[in-house]
């Protein structure tokens, strides 16, 4: 059944495409656990931009390209996840991973049709 | 924690984390130290130890990876990715600035990291502790030229924990088995050997027991006995042959649970190209296959010859396919005009019986496909057993028709979807349906009136799911009653999180997308028929 829709609306700044934030809250079953650490940590680095998160409005920012990282902010499901990027694509990278976590990290692939 | 004279049996219990009954001689793990690792040299040229160390351990990993199936690579991606990240490895700097040696400061480092991984307040993180300790032995080893070790062909491992890479390298042909003092049901130990019929428990508590003793292990029943009698034994193995009637030799796509109860997993397909990466030996047939994204509808060949490929992919096991379902969100092509939009409008079988044309041309080509292979049809939005009935005269009529035309056909099993709430409260009333499949998608939608593609009543669908399952646990109990299989092909099903829930309702059938097999019968092996984990959290 779907739950997948995140239930906050990610607010963005498109100010310019030098520095970028969003935030999500993660509805991925497990959280942010093995599998979707590692899709979420390749997508990251395939950006030029600097990457960080916060998790729970903690104020620490954990660079976003960092599996180690992410692993060790435990995140799980209904953790409210900020990103935000600074320098080259910064707003394409924010848009690409902001969709990742909507998709639930892919893990469902074409299969969301409906039966 | 038991201690007793070597020769007299005794039981230890524990819980099933795959089940299975295996007997063989202890492994004991040995304890990985960092110990007379103290001579260190410049900080540089430790430094430089451990970065080459890492840069081996990756390229092994890599190795391993490449001869590992689809759902073992996942596992090691993942160490992989972590080793890739130069933070592991900064941690560990830190240590060398500080004095300590390349080991000794990496084994202290990761040790420090995977406290805190052990330390979470969730299980399922909790569970990825034992990935890290993999990585941190995988670099040890490199540095300190000690082997990782690997145990005898048909001996029981018996340990703290097991390490995924540890599992993967091992031969399990020659049988043996898993006993942890901790563990998880959770971990990827405990799915790899779910998927390779591993007999595994976990959270024994530390035992003693001599290297190379007998160990009974009777995963199924929860528990293990060393240095037991022949005679028990020979009790716990026909216990376990007469738990498993359906599969003597272990069908495909039937899971075990804990408790012993056969569970049949299938899966759904959208297209034929993702047949290629589904193992037909992994499952039970094809539960769903969706005809909506063929292509052309009026190409009856295009049909046929899709049908015909998904029987010869599975053998002798049933391929049900799933005639058009359009209308609803599914406007694929341009027959269905604008009023069937709607999901309360004109789709699925309403839409076939309204457009006979390519109900009959889709049922010939079916028709000519049941000849060659266990074909099954099932029926979208059934609502009233007249539109069942209409169907079926639609075969038999076409069949005639072919008949006389010399060309050889078999009038598939021919059962129904179950997702109008009208039909669900009333499955007694369609006794000429061969099978039943819920399709919870729009069984919730219906229940809840609330669209499943409008994210604004979003949160009211996704609450439909305790009504869906109480609707799920009448129709399970009124099949019986009139003895027809049924099963579900819902997205619910792929969701590991309500897997419970559907087993409660008394489900023993479940059709997943091919992605979510892996996770769906790890979930189920790891469960007892009536919904419960094996392990809650611990």
């Amino acid at each position: 059944m779907t739950d997948k829709m995140p239930r906050r609306k990610a607010t963005e700044a498109v100010d310019a495409h030098v520095y970028c934030q969003a935030e999500i809250e993660v509805t991925h079953g497990f959280g942010l656990h093995a599998r979707p650490s590692v899709t979420f940590t390749r997508l990251a680095k395939s950006f030029p931009c600097v990457i960080e998160i916060e998790v729970n409005d903690s104020h620490v920012w954990l660079n976003g390209k960092s599996i180690v990282k992410i692993m060790g902010a435990r995140i799980r499901r209904g953790s409210i996840l900020k990103i935000r990027a600074r320098g080259l694509r910064a707003a394409e990278a924010i848009h690409a991973l902001k969709a990742l976590v909507e998709r639930d990290f892919d893990e469902e692939k074409k299969h969301g049709r409906s039966v | 924690m038991k201690k007793r004279s070597m020769a007299e049996a005794f039981e230890i219990t524990g819980v099933s984390a795959s089940p299975g009954v295996a007997v063989g001689p202890v492994h004991l793990a040995a304890d990985v130290t960092a110990e007379a690792l103290v001579l260190g040299d410049t900080v540089a040229a430790e430094g430089d130890k451990l970065w080459q160390a890492v840069v081996t351990a990756h390229a092994e990993l890599e190795a391993l990876a490449d001869r590992s199936d689809e759902e073992s690579a996942g596992i090691l991606d993942f160490q992989i990715e972590m080793l890739l990240d130069p933070a592991l490895v900064e941690m560990a700097e830190d240590r060398i600035v500080a004095g300590d040696g390349a080991a000794l400061a990496w084994f202290g480092a990761l040790n420090d990291y995977i406290a805190g991984i052990e330390d979470a307040p969730d299980e399922q993180l909790r569970a990825r502790a034992v990935d890290i300790v993999d990585i941190r032995n995988r670099v040890l080893s490199v540095l300190t030229g000690r082997p990782l070790e690997d145990f005898a062909p048909g001996s029981v491992f018996v340990g703290k924990d097991l390490e995924p890479s540890l599992f993967l390298q091992h031969d399990w042909t020659a049988g043996g088995g898993i006993v942890l003092f901790e563990g998880s049901v959770s971990s990827h130990v405990a799915m790899l050997a779910r998927s390779r019929s591993v007999p595994m428990l976990v959270a024994t508590g530390r035992f003693e027991v001599a290297a190379g003793a007998r160990l009974l292990v009777d995963a199924t029943g929860g528990r293990l006995v060393v240095a037991p009698e022949d005679q028990q034994i020979h009790e716990v193995r026909s216990r376990s042959a007469e738990a498993r009637p359906i599969a003597p030799s272990r069908a495909g796509g039937v899971i075990e649970t804990v408790d012993g109860i056969a569970i049949r997993l299938s899966a759904i397909v959208n297209d034929p190209s993702e047949l290629k990466s589904i193992e037909p030996s992994s499952v039970a047939g094809i539960g769903l296959m969706r005809t909506e994204f063929l292509g052309n509808v009026f190409d009856q060949e295009r049909h046929y010859d899709v049908y015909r490929q998904a029987l010869d992919w599975a053998g002798d096991a049933p391929v049900i396919v799933r005639m058009l379902d359009l209308g609803g969100d599914k406007m694929e092509l341009g027959v269905g005009a604008k009023e069937s939009e709607a999901f309360l409008g004109r789709r699925g079988i309403r839409l076939l019986l309204a457009l006979p044309e390519i109900a009959r041309l889709q049922a010939r080509a079916l028709l000519r496909a049941a000849a060659h292979g266990n074909l099954g049809v099932l029926l979208p939005m059934i609502t009233v057993p007249e539109e069942l009935d209409a169907m079926r005269v639609i075969f038999e009529e076409e069949s005639t028709a072919l008949g006389r035309k010399g060309v050889q056909t078999r009038i598939p099993e021919i059962g129904m979807m179950v997702e109008v709430p009208a039909a669900a409260l009333m499955l007694d009333r369609f006794s000429r349906s061969d099978f039943f499949s819920f399709g919870t998608n729009d069984l919730a939608q219906y229940l809840a009136a609330a669209a499943r593609d409008d994210q604004r009543v979003a949160a009211l669908y996704g609450a439909a799911t305790p009504a869906v399952c109480r609707v799920i646990a009448q129709g399970v109990a009124l099949a019986e009653t009139m003895k027809k299989p049924i099963g579900i092909c819902g997205e619910m099903a792929s969701d590991a999180r309500h897997i419970p829930a559907l087993m409660t309702a008394g489900l023993r059938h479940f059709s997943v997308a091919p992605n979510r097999l892996a996770d769906i019968r790890s979930t189920i092996g790891g469960m007892y028929s009536d919904g419960r984990a094996a392990a809650e959290m611990k």
